[in-house]
């Protein structure tokens, strides 16, 4: 089993092209830790970020997903907060 | 007239900080307490820097009077510190930065000696920088900030914080300030292993055997918590003057900066005046002010107004954070 790669792929809305964009640029620096095994990719198409995990194991891929849910609700409520009024 | 924005988060304080020119135009923080026996978790900590980050940067805005078309240009730590806290305040600097159209500078946290030379109005300082992640003697060498002395294990205001825990005291406002408190009414002092060597020293050992020894010694009566605290405080102070006395010497310097949570512990003071006065080192600066010498935004904010202004901007790619990044790695371009 432990050779077997376990992906999950999320696809996150924005209500503009731009904050796509900025939400993509802030998320996009970090890498993810070497040691977890867990290669993350990410795109933006228009307004929708593409994300996606591949992982070793179904705990690592846990981890890796819920730590980026963590990060994307805070730059989520900072485009709310400080962007543009549209 | 440049405006900065710092954002520090690299361990248990989350501050946002503007500077205007050298002036601190706001300063606001909070500070994530954890109940007294307890040391701060990256993870919780990180949680406590997204939960206050957005209240605490719109305060900053307010507080400063400054709308953020007005800001130059955003700074952040990039490092040394927590993981997770260190990117949790990154994403908040990363996503103002786009939504403002301005240019993001990571600064090197240990940097903050600018803050500290930007107060006293020291010019070439030797430095001791002493917090709770950090234990560096320090002086300015062409375009560089040179290690002289550093602790080889862990740091004095981890070694103090970690003692805290053992005693159970409250970690409101800070486990240090706490302990600063009953070392005032101590009086019986507990010899303790003292670990200079060199230009360095080492905590690790004496945190074991104070951890170890304190129990029974409370317990029988021998020596006060209040006895303990005092003699901890005595030691790994002397510990700390020892070799920034030694590297003042080596620089013919005659200032000492102090800079980090620990330089607000007041002992500091009359020990470090009573052992440079009999160097004959006459001037003597220390940084007095607690909210610039806790973790804060604004040194983070000052740092990067520097660098900004010698040219230094970070591509948003590169605003990574690091856990370990030296004092020493970074090219000092603001200064002759």
């Amino acid at each position: 089993m432990s050779a077997s790669i376990i992906t999950a792929n999320l696809e996150i809305p924005f209500p503009t092209d731009r904050e796509a964009e900025i939400a993509h640029g802030s998320l996009s620096v970090d890498k993810e830790p070497k040691r977890g095994g867990v290669k993350k990719t990410m795109t933006v198409h228009n307004n929708i970020m593409h994300i996606h995990f591949a992982a070793p194991e179904a705990r690592l891929l846990r981890v890796s997903i819920n730590s980026f849910f963590d990060h994307l609700k805070l730059v989520v409520e900072t485009l709310e907060r400080f962007g543009q009024p549209r | 007239m440049v405006i900065a924005i710092g954002f520090e988060g690299s361990a248990n304080k989350l501050g946002i900080g503007i500077v205007k020119d050298g002036v601190v135009l706001s300063n606001p923080r909070h500070t994530y307490i954890t109940p007294p026996g307890q040391g701060f978790l990256p993870k919780d900590t990180a949680k406590h820097h997204r939960e206050h980050a957005l209240d605490i940067l719109q305060q900053a805005l307010e507080e400063a009077n400054v709308k953020p078309e007005q800001i130059d240009v955003v700074c952040y730590t990039k490092g040394p510190g927590m993981g997770a806290p260190l990117v949790s305040t990154a994403l908040v600097a990363r996503t103002v930065a786009q939504l403002w159209n301005k240019p993001i500078v990571a600064v090197n946290h240990c940097i903050d000696i600018e803050m500290g030379r930007l107060i006293t109005g020291a010019q070439n300082p030797t430095v001791l920088y002493v917090s709770g992640g950090n234990t560096q003697v320090i002086a300015y060498s062409e375009r560089c900030y040179r290690i002289f002395g550093e602790t080889i294990d862990i740091a004095v205001g981890n070694c103090l914080d970690r003692f805290a825990r053992v005693l159970k005291l409250s970690n409101d406002p800070s486990p240090g300030y706490n302990i600063e408190q009953l070392a005032k009414r101590g009086s019986k002092f507990l010899e303790m292993p003292y670990a200079v060597k060199g230009m360095d020293v080492s905590f690790s050992g004496l945190l074991s055997y104070i951890e170890e020894k304190a129990p029974s010694l409370i317990a029988s009566n021998e020596y006060t918590p209040e006895d303990l605290c005092f003699s901890l405080q005595e030691t790994v102070f002397a510990m700390l003057i020892e070799i920034t006395e030694r590297a003042m010497a080596h620089c013919n310097s005659e200032e000492v900066l102090i800079v980090g949570g620990v330089g607000c512990e007041y002992r500091f003071i009359p020990l470090l005046v009573i052992s440079t006065s009999a160097n004959g080192v006459l001037m003597f600066y220390c940084l007095l002010y607690i909210r610039f010498c806790i973790d804060n935004g604004a040194m983070i904010a000052q740092a990067g107004w520097e660098m900004y202004r010698s040219g230094a901007v970070t591509p948003l790619e590169e605003t990574s954070c690091t856990q370990r990044y030296r004092t020493d790695e970074v090219e000092v371009t603001w200064r002759n």
